[in-house]
């Protein structure tokens, strides 16, 4: 009672799913066409690489029922495991261990056909029991989000999984596919039988990489599943070692002890950059800064009046902060809040730097000479950003005190709302450009400290539209506005700066657009293999 | 004797109970480790159920007298962030700590002793003014500066030794030098005060007014005496180097107890800086009450003045 690939292709694009259109297009016959060379010419895994690693490791991230709405976990995830779709290279949501999904035409519907050749590493096939438990025990990021709007989960044969929803919801793979856990598929049985922390002791999955052993906070270490089904891994065995200080893990990488690291910033990364066998590898993740004024919505606020506030944008020399703190490859997109690769991202004009102006601003809304802005709140972590900041905002009059705080505390404060004056915020959150604006701009928004009645509206007519121009235009617009209006002043769209050691063929960077971390790791290699 | 031993273990269960205290409210105080384990702007829903999953839902004194049962049984807890029994995390680390500490007060001791001794023969000669040099540097230079500056030197540049980790021997030596320069300092400084203010005590004169050579009067009669501060000190300075060897261990991601307490803190993980935090002061007490009772055997005028 399936309905035709093709069809369900025409009814995903009648329904506006651009994007999934692109999705349902990959599937079946992509797969057999271009998946199956893979299989033919795969050579036997051969060597070792070592990542020294920026945190520490938690055995939290080989269960993805319990994935926390951040990027890192993922980092594991992509070896250990795989999804029903996934963000892979030239693809947002990939086709993986599902080779085709359906959109009903009202938007209520979503089918799931299982790949047959897909099994877990104890050599159980991929079932549909399998994505039903795993997506009923997931109680990670957005699951509320997801279970209250998913009516039922009907599973008619082995191979096909049905998602009902209660309404139509056009973010539905967004979550599923990219933003949670809930769409990565670990084995029903093996988890029954040894229970939700023994799987994190020994867990089973279904991607490229086998769990060999963790020693926690120290190491990590993987061994190349030949029979997974995309293709065999080109690495035998991968170990991640995690190095905390940052010049340690330049160090070694210099000494090839370790053949990627992860974040190396500032001088570092030039000094990995003017190292003739290292190989800088910068990638755009999703993370964009922006500043907010929290105090904006209080009418007696000097915040309150436009002027001041773009006064603060402009006074901002973001290209000399980007040379300075990422060797200028950060993103200087003018969009404060949504990457440029998401889905409706709206192109804001670029963001000008322009002291003058911002005092004649200044002037005209009452302040000749400046005014004290108060508190300007950060997270420690980029503490180093916020001065350069808070001496441009000093620079035209804006007078602040730079406030760090520790990460906890700082998100703590923010969601709670009661940090003041300026915020200097940010995310790498998956999702869309709708899931970004609805924490922090619209009403409700767990960082958002007020909200434009105009934009609330908006937010609401895109949630019901179906329609992916229409959709888009809506989301678009609602860009623009938060832009005219300076709710926020853009600061940059952040390069993870990484190193690649001279062992390293295909190093896995900057293949899965947005992925701040190597990926997919069959596809990494050593050099001459 | 007896009683001045029981009276001894009093002390120490008075004081670990009063360090469980602290430690188990002052943690609270840093904030919610939900925060650090969900996604920033999780709903209610998903921080009340990692509350209620850590037991962090219900009342302090309740959350405090589980805690002390459980340490009853020798059960620290388990792991927020790591989902592991602390005490299986820190039996894992502390053989790498021992290990690290074990070798850094060697080098540490190797270095004080002589350099300290040197120094209180020669007063205001070279070996005297390069000891206090070496004392102001090892007591002033961060040890997270000392260590980069080593990997720099010893691992980049020349290449000789592996910039971080552990498993063999030669990943030992720079922490061990980074972590045992500044106890070498101390050392050194005590050692010195220490024979300056033996060699000029009455039977050290006497010795030397009946003629005994000078290395004689050094090494039998000054320096033994001058030991006994130093060594004492040694003792206490061994349990402090297995349980706050932090940066050091950070810096060369060496796998100790340091780094747990630091993963701790970091991730808010309150049963793991608990633990780490109860058993060094385990240690340290242990460590101070068999000094005092040894003290009291050697010195009846300890135990019957107390």
């Amino acid at each position: 009672m399936n309905p035709p690939i093709e069809r369900r292709k025409d009814r995903a694009r009648a329904s506006g799913l651009t994007r999934r259109a692109a999705l349902v297009a990959a599937g079946a016959a992509a797969t057999a066409t271009t998946l199956a060379p893979y299989r033919v010419f795969a050579a036997t895994p051969q060597g070792q690489l070592t990542w020294g690693v920026h945190v520490s490791l938690a055995p939290t991230w080989f269960d993805p029922a319990e994935t926390p709405g951040l990027i890192t976990p993922f980092m594991v995830l992509y070896a250990l495991h795989d999804a029903m779709v996934k963000p892979m290279p030239g693809q947002p949501f990939a086709p993986c261990l599902a080779e085709s999904v359906g959109a009903s035409e009202d938007g209520l519907s979503y089918e799931f056909v299982l790949r047959k050749e897909a099994t877990f590493h104890n050599g159980d096939p991929v079932t549909a029991e399998d994505v039903k438990f795993s997506f009923e025990r997931y109680r990670g990021a957005s699951h509320d989000v997801m279970k209250a709007r998913v009516a039922a989960i009907e599973t008619p044969d082995q191979r096909h999984v049905n998602f009902k929803l209660k309404t139509a919801w056009p973010d539905f793979l967004t979550f599923y596919g990219s933003a949670t856990g809930a769409g990565w598929i670990v084995p029903k049985k093996y988890v029954e039988k040894v229970g939700a922390d023994g799987f994190k002791k020994a867990p089973i999955g279904a991607g490229p990489y086998k769990f060999v052993s963790f020693t926690p906070g120290v190491e990590l270490v993987f061994e190349a599943f030949e029979q997974y089904w995309r293709k065999t891994p080109g690495v035998k065995r991968l170990v991640f070692r995690v190095i905390q200080e940052e010049t340690t893990r330049l160090a070694a990488l210099k000494r090839g002890e370790v053949d990627i690291v992860y974040s190396i910033r500032g001088e570092l990364a030039e000094e990995l950059q003017r190292t003739p066998s290292l190989t800088l590898k910068p990638v755009a993740s999703p993370a964009t800064f922006w500043l907010y004024f929290a105090d904006q919505w209080d009418a007696k606020s000097p915040w309150h009046d436009e002027r001041v506030r773009l006064a603060a944008s402009l006074a901002v020399d973001r290209p000399s902060i980007n040379q300075a703190l990422t060797l200028g490859l950060s993103k200087l997109t003018g969009n404060p809040i949504v990457p440029d690769f998401f889905d409706f991202y709206w192109q804001a004009p670029a963001p000008p730097y322009d002291p003058a102006k911002a005092g004649r601003f200044l002037a005209e809304a009452g302040y000749p000479k400046g005014f004290d802005a108060g508190d300007y709140y950060c997270d420690s972590s980029y503490s180093n950003l916020a001065e350069a900041v808070v001496d441009n905002l000093g620079a035209v009059g804006i007078r602040t005190k730079l406030r760090p705080l520790e990460r906890a505390a700082f998100l703590e404060g923010y969601g709670k709302k009661s940090l003041k004056n300026i915020i200097q915020g940010g995310t790498g959150a998956f999702g869309n450009a709708a899931t970004r604006l609805e924490a922090v701009a619209v009403k409700g928004g767990v960082y958002a400290y007020g909200s434009d009645p105009e934009i609330d509206r908006m937010f609401q007519e895109q949630a019901a539209e179906m329609d992916h121009e229409r959709r888009t235009v809506i989301l678009r617009k609602m860009q623009q506005l938060l832009a005219e209006r300076t709710i926020f002043a853009p600061i940059w769209q952040l390069a993870f700066i990484n190193g690649v050691g001279p062992r390293v063929g295909q190093s896995g960077f900057d293949l899965i657009q947005g992925f701040a971390y190597t990926g997919p790791y069959e596809d990494i290699t050593l050099k001459g293999s | 004797m007896k009683q001045y031993i029981t009276r001894r273990v009093g002390y120490c269960l008075l004081s670990l109970f009063l360090l469980s205290v602290t430690i188990f409210f002052f943690v609270r105080v840093t904030g919610d480790p939900a925060t650090l384990l969900v996604e920033p702007g999780a709903s209610e829903a998903d921080i009340a159920a990692i509350h209620h999953q850590f037991g962090l839902d219900k009342p302090l004194w309740v959350q405090y007298g589980i805690f002390l049962a459980s340490l009853a049984h020798g059960d620290l807890g388990q792991s927020f962030y790591y989902r592991t029994p602390v005490m299986e995390l820190y039996l894992s680390r502390l053989p790498n700590s021992l290990y690290l500490a074990a070798v850094a007060m060697a080098l540490s001791l190797l270095i004080g002793i002589p350099s300290g001794v040197l120094a209180s023969v020669r007063v205001g000669h070279f070996w005297d003014n390069f000891g206090k040099m070496f004392t102001l540097l090892g007591l002033s230079l961060p040890s997270f500066w000392v260590g980069l500056v080593l990997i720099l030197v010893f691992s980049v540049y020349l290449g000789w030794l592996p910039s971080s980790g552990a498993g063999t021997p030669l990943h030992l030596i720079m922490p061990a030098f980074a972590l045992g320069w500044y106890f070498a300092a101390a050392h050194m400084r005590l050692t010195r005060s220490s024979m300056l203010e033996v060699l000029g005590s009455e039977y050290v004169k006497l010795a030397r007014l009946k003629g005994l050579p000078q290395s004689l009067v050094i090494a039998k009669h000054a320096f033994k005496n001058a030991l006994i501060p130093v060594l004492t000190l040694a003792g206490i300075n061994l349990v402090i180097m297995v349980n706050v060897a932090i940066v050091v261990e950070v810096v060369f991601a060496w796998p100790g107890i340091g780094r747990l307490l630091y993963e701790g803190i970091t991730f808010r993980d309150f049963p793991v800086v608990q633990g780490v935090v109860l058993m060094g002061g385990t240690m340290i007490v242990i460590v101070n009450m068999v000094i005092d009772i040894l003290y009291a055997v050697i010195d009846p005028r300890i135990r019957l003045g107390s």
